[in-house]
């Protein structure tokens, strides 16, 4: 998905303390990250917190980027390890709000007060987008992350592999888990996509 | 559910089929493995529907909305940037030579003092057997085999200068 060559020759010139590069990449891959963050977090602090942290760290760290490999891959596992990361010392609040159910159904609402008007069949597509953002954050971090980078990100396979460094069995077998673990959600909570 | 699939590709069980749907889904079957699911699919309505969930499922994963981060993403992010650092590294990046002239493309026994002086001195010995007329044919070849490390160095070590003379950074950034 992301053009690895032209990537490297981006890279190469940020070595060089062009910041039309640094510029570049950020045009490239600010919305891909942006959104990982804010689906492992589900609010728009955290994401744009986590995310600028994330390029900040990659664009420090560009010295130790082995060019054998996809920056793409790279920079997306900088960002899994800095969002399960940061769930991780986070976890006791975010179990508190899930409980509470506050920050969300707020959220929930203000988007649906949002969308005025509009025909049955659209509206309901909304309904199951909404049902199936809450169902994927609560998936385990490692399944909702790679849940992200295969669909919203629309990664390969071998690309995650990359990224995460995992055998590609695993990745396969995680993203289909993980798909099972959806459906087992919405099931329960009798939401119909 | 399913069954009389006929011919070549043999008869595939529901749950068999249920537990390769996703590899089918994801196009990661090899052509007979997903002719097998297809042929069930089509006879089997339970395998169908679970198909036509995961389908389904996979089609709305694809179509989650998109965030957008705040406009001054860019500039709080671009504004951490270690640009003079890069540009310091920059310098000695330039000054770099082409990589068969760097010292380590040379194998170690070859740059290794023993191997270099000792084959200078048996070329030595060679040429000088050679100018006395008591030498045995071809000594004059192992004289230039003799002088073949301490050549190979001394070359790539002109080379690597002359490179980094040539390649010293011209912007001066």
């Amino acid at each position: 998905m992301f053009d690895r060559r032209a990537d490297l020759k981006t890279i190469r010139r940020c070595k060089l303390g062009e910041e039309d590069a640094f510029q570049e990449i950020l045009a490239r891959y600010r919305a891909p990250i942006y959104n990982l963050c804010w689906r492992m977090t589900r609010n728009d602090e955290d994401a744009r917190d986590l995310a600028q942290e994330i390029f900040i760290k990659t664009f420090t760290l560009l010295d130790r980027f082995d060019e054998q490999f996809a920056f793409s891959s790279w920079l997306f596992r900088i960002a899994t390890n800095h969002c399960i990361d940061h769930l991780r010392r986070h976890r006791l609040r975010f179990l508190s709000v899930e409980r509470d159910g506050g920050g969300d159904d707020e959220e929930a609402e203000m988007q649906i007060a949002a969308v005025g008007p509009e025909p049955d069949v659209e509206l309901e597509r909304r309904e199951a987008l909404e049902r199936l953002e809450e169902v994927i954050g609560e998936l385990p971090p490692h399944y909702r992350v790679i849940t992200l980078l295969r669909h919203d990100q629309q990664l390969s396979y071998e690309e995650i592999a990359e990224s995460l460094r995992l055998p590609l069995g695993t990745v396969k077998a995680r993203i289909h888990r993980a798909r099972n673990m959806i459906q087992q959600l919405l099931a329960a909570r009798k939401y119909d996509i | 559910m399913n069954d009389q699939h006929s011919g070549k590709f043999p008869h595939l069980d529901c749950a068999e089929c249920e537990r390769r749907l996703q590899d089918y889904l994801d196009g990661g079957l090899a052509k007979p493995e997903s002719m097998q699911i297809f042929l069930h699919v089509r006879e089997c309505a339970r395998c169908a529907a679970e198909l036509k969930r995961l389908e389904d499922l996979v089609a709305l994963l694809e179509a989650l909305p998109a965030h957008e981060p705040p406009r001054d993403f860019d500039a709080r992010v671009l504004a951490a940037v270690p640009y003079a650092s890069y540009r310091a590294m920059a310098r000695l990046r330039r000054a770099r030579v082409p990589v068969f002239l760097e010292a380590d493309r040379l194998p170690a026994w070859i740059r290794s003092p023993a191997v270099r002086y000792g084959g200078l001195a048996a070329a030595a010995v060679a040429a000088a057997a050679a100018v006395t007329d008591l030498a045995p044919a071809g000594v004059l070849a192992i004289a230039a085999v003799g002088l073949v490390p301490e050549a190979a160095t001394l070359l790539q070590g002109l080379g690597r200068r002359v490179a980094l003379a040539v390649g010293q950074p011209r912007n001066g950034a």
